[in-house]
């Protein structure tokens, strides 16, 4: 790999502020393909960061700022590819269903699948059911995804998943669910698509969901 | 000898005299729907109205069982006198704060009258009636949140931690230093109107941030607020911490409240010998959507462990069954086993 492309990777996943900025100029000034510097340089080192997040090895505030980094670059990167049009891996639609306020998990899943090259639609937190329904007709995710961290608003779930099949939409999307209390089995049992414990497996599994 | 609620869990803090059975006392809420209907006091009444707020902590006492009384159910009541919006929510609602005045990172204006602000006013009016009608009946647990918790309330959680991330110490440092006062003035306003021992939350768990970040950031400030404080505190930090249970040791805190997945016997392993430890029945998956069958198991589990206060992990979800918190108090009615 090139040696700039070795820097970039190293500024996101070490979280070197300074190195991030002057990298990718010198890249884009190399001539180094933009699409190259996004999946090589940016997408596989927040593979990293996302693997070293899931072991414990770094924790929210390392992950936040890699994935501050990861959109700083991006945002000087995305100009350069051609037409604007560069190809997303998928769309997804996310929210922390109604009641609830907890979002730094889904911050980061969020962040993580922006980083592997997802077009991701974040509807914040409190979400209503007819909300997701109103979203989902109007900008036709593959995926939609559902955050839950109380006990008591993880039934919001089982009731989004029955209107998304009321409307019609069911069939169209996959739905993936996480938050802090839930298991596979709670996942199965509300007819979710897929289930995922933490950020790093969210994309894996996303990946699997519009490969499928 | 049967002991009376209050001395058996007085003696449990202190990890005195064995009487007859194991404590148990809530550091946080317990409060569910069942004890709202039966007493008639609701939320959000109870988070606005010290008689009711203070009733209601008695039914945890007369009703459920408990050797305790906790009357203080959101982890708002600072953030208020603060200046945060709180939605007070309703029955099925929990408090939650609506905006982070001090996203900027200025300096924090604590108000010279803060013990005077409702929000902390009731929960001191609520301990002073307790004092009165069950004070040396029950044990009376306070509950004040340390300068970390402040700061998420404050900052917001995300922006607060990407500033820890950032190594933006100065700023963070300064943020934590001007909310210590409030905890620590709270603090001792709560064991003055009548306490007996108070709950610090300070959420400086696993799930956010690292060990170091604790031990550099944090840990110094426990030190001084347990110096500072003459009362009895109990270290409330939900989540997985068992990388930082020693760290804990070191603040000089009377006990540590932890959650079910740092394990009981862990628990009792690692600082057993240096922390009272208040535990640990979890709150989603047993006491919420188990059986009373299945909560018994779990506080006979900390009984075996050595536990020495049994109780639910944190707050406990409002529509969690009454006879699910009932089976903590029948466990320990068996008895300390072993
Ligand atoms: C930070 C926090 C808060 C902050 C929230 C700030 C914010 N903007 O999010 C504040 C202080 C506001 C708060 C408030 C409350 N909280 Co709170 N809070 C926490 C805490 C400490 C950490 C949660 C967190 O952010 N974890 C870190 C993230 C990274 O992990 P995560 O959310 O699990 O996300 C990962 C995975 O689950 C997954 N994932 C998440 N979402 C999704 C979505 C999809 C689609 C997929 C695939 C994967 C996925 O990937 C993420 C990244 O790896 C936990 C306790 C703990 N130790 O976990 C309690 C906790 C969640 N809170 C709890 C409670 C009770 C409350 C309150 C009711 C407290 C009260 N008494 O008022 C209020 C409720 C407010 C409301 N209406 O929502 C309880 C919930 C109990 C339960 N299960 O019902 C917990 C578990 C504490 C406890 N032990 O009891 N809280």
């Amino acid at each position: 790999m090139h040696e700039l492309l070795i820097k970039i990777n190293d500024a996101v996943q070490k979280r070197q502020q300074a190195e991030l900025v002057p990298s990718i100029e010198a890249a884009i000034e190399a001539g180094l393909n933009p699409k190259a510097i996004i999946d090589d340089g940016l997408i596989a080192a927040m593979d990293v960061v996302g693997s070293e997040f899931s072991d414990g090895i770094i924790f929210v505030p390392e992950m936040l700022v890699s994935a501050m980094l990861m959109k700083q670059g991006l945002k000087l990167i995305k100009p350069l590819i051609a037409g604007g049009s560069d190809e997303k891996k998928g769309k997804v639609l996310i929210g922390t269903v109604k009641g609830d306020l907890h979002d730094i998990g889904k911050n980061i899943v969020v962040m993580l699948l922006e980083g592997a090259g997802f077009e991701v639609v974040d509807l914040g937190v409190d979400l209503s059911v007819d909300q997701v329904v109103k979203k989902v007709a109007e900008l036709k995710p593959q995926i939609v995804g559902l955050s839950a961290l109380l006990t008591t608003t993880m039934p919001e779930m089982q009731k989004t998943i029955a209107a998304l099949t009321e409307s019609g939409f069911r069939d169209q999307v996959k739905v993936m669910v996480g938050g802090a209390p839930l298991n596979q089995a709670f996942a199965d049992s509300i007819g979710a698509d897929g289930y995922a414990k933490d950020a790093a497996e969210a994309v894996s599994l996303a990946r699997r969901m519009v490969s499928a | 000898m049967e002991q009376s609620p209050y001395i058996r869990a007085m003696s449990a803090l202190y990890q005195g005299r064995r009487g007859d059975r194991p404590a148990v006392a809530n550091p946080t809420s317990i409060v569910c729907h069942e004890l709202m209907e039966q007493t008639g006091i609701s939320f959000p009444e109870a988070h606005l109205n010290y008689k009711m707020m203070a009733d209601l902590a008695i039914a945890g006492h007369e009703i459920a069982g408990f050797d305790s009384v906790m009357p203080e159910y959101s982890v708002d009541q600072e953030a208020a006198a603060l200046g945060c919006t709180i939605d007070w929510g309703d029955k099925d609602q929990m408090p939650t704060a609506k905006d982070f005045p001090y996203a900027d990172f200025r300096d924090i204006e604590v108000p010279e009258n803060l013990l005077e602000k409702p929000s902390i006013r009731v929960v001191l009016d609520a301990i002073a009636y307790l004092r009165k009608h069950v004070g040396g009946k029950a044990m009376i647990i306070g509950k004040v949140m340390g300068p970390w918790t402040l700061a998420y309330h404050m900052a917001g959680t995300e922006n607060f931690l990407l500033q820890v991330g950032l190594g933006e110490e100065a700023k963070v440092r300064r943020m934590l230093d001007q909310l210590m006062p409030v905890t620590i003035a709270h603090l001792n306003a709560q064991f003055e109107a009548g306490a007996d021992v108070v709950t610090l939350g300070d959420h400086c768990t696993r799930n956010l941030v690292s060990p170091k970040h604790y031990e550099q950031l944090l840990l110094p400030l426990h030190k001084i607020i347990a110096r500072e404080v003459s009362g009895p505190i109990i270290l409330h930090v939900c989540g997985e911490c068992s990388d930082r249970l020693e760290l804990f040791s070191r603040s000089g805190f009377a006990a540590y409240h932890f959650e079910w997945s740092v394990g009981a016997l862990r628990a009792v392993q690692t600082i057993g010998d240096r922390m009272t430890l208040f535990g640990c029945v979890n709150n989603a998956q047993t006491l919420y959507q188990g059986t009373p069958e299945d909560v018994y198991k779990q506080a006979r589990m900390a009984i075996e462990a050595g536990v020495d206060v049994i109780c639910p992990e944190c707050a406990i979800p409002l529509s969690t069954p009454l006879e699910n918190l009932k089976a903590i108090v029948a466990a320990a009615r068996e008895g300390f086993g072993k």
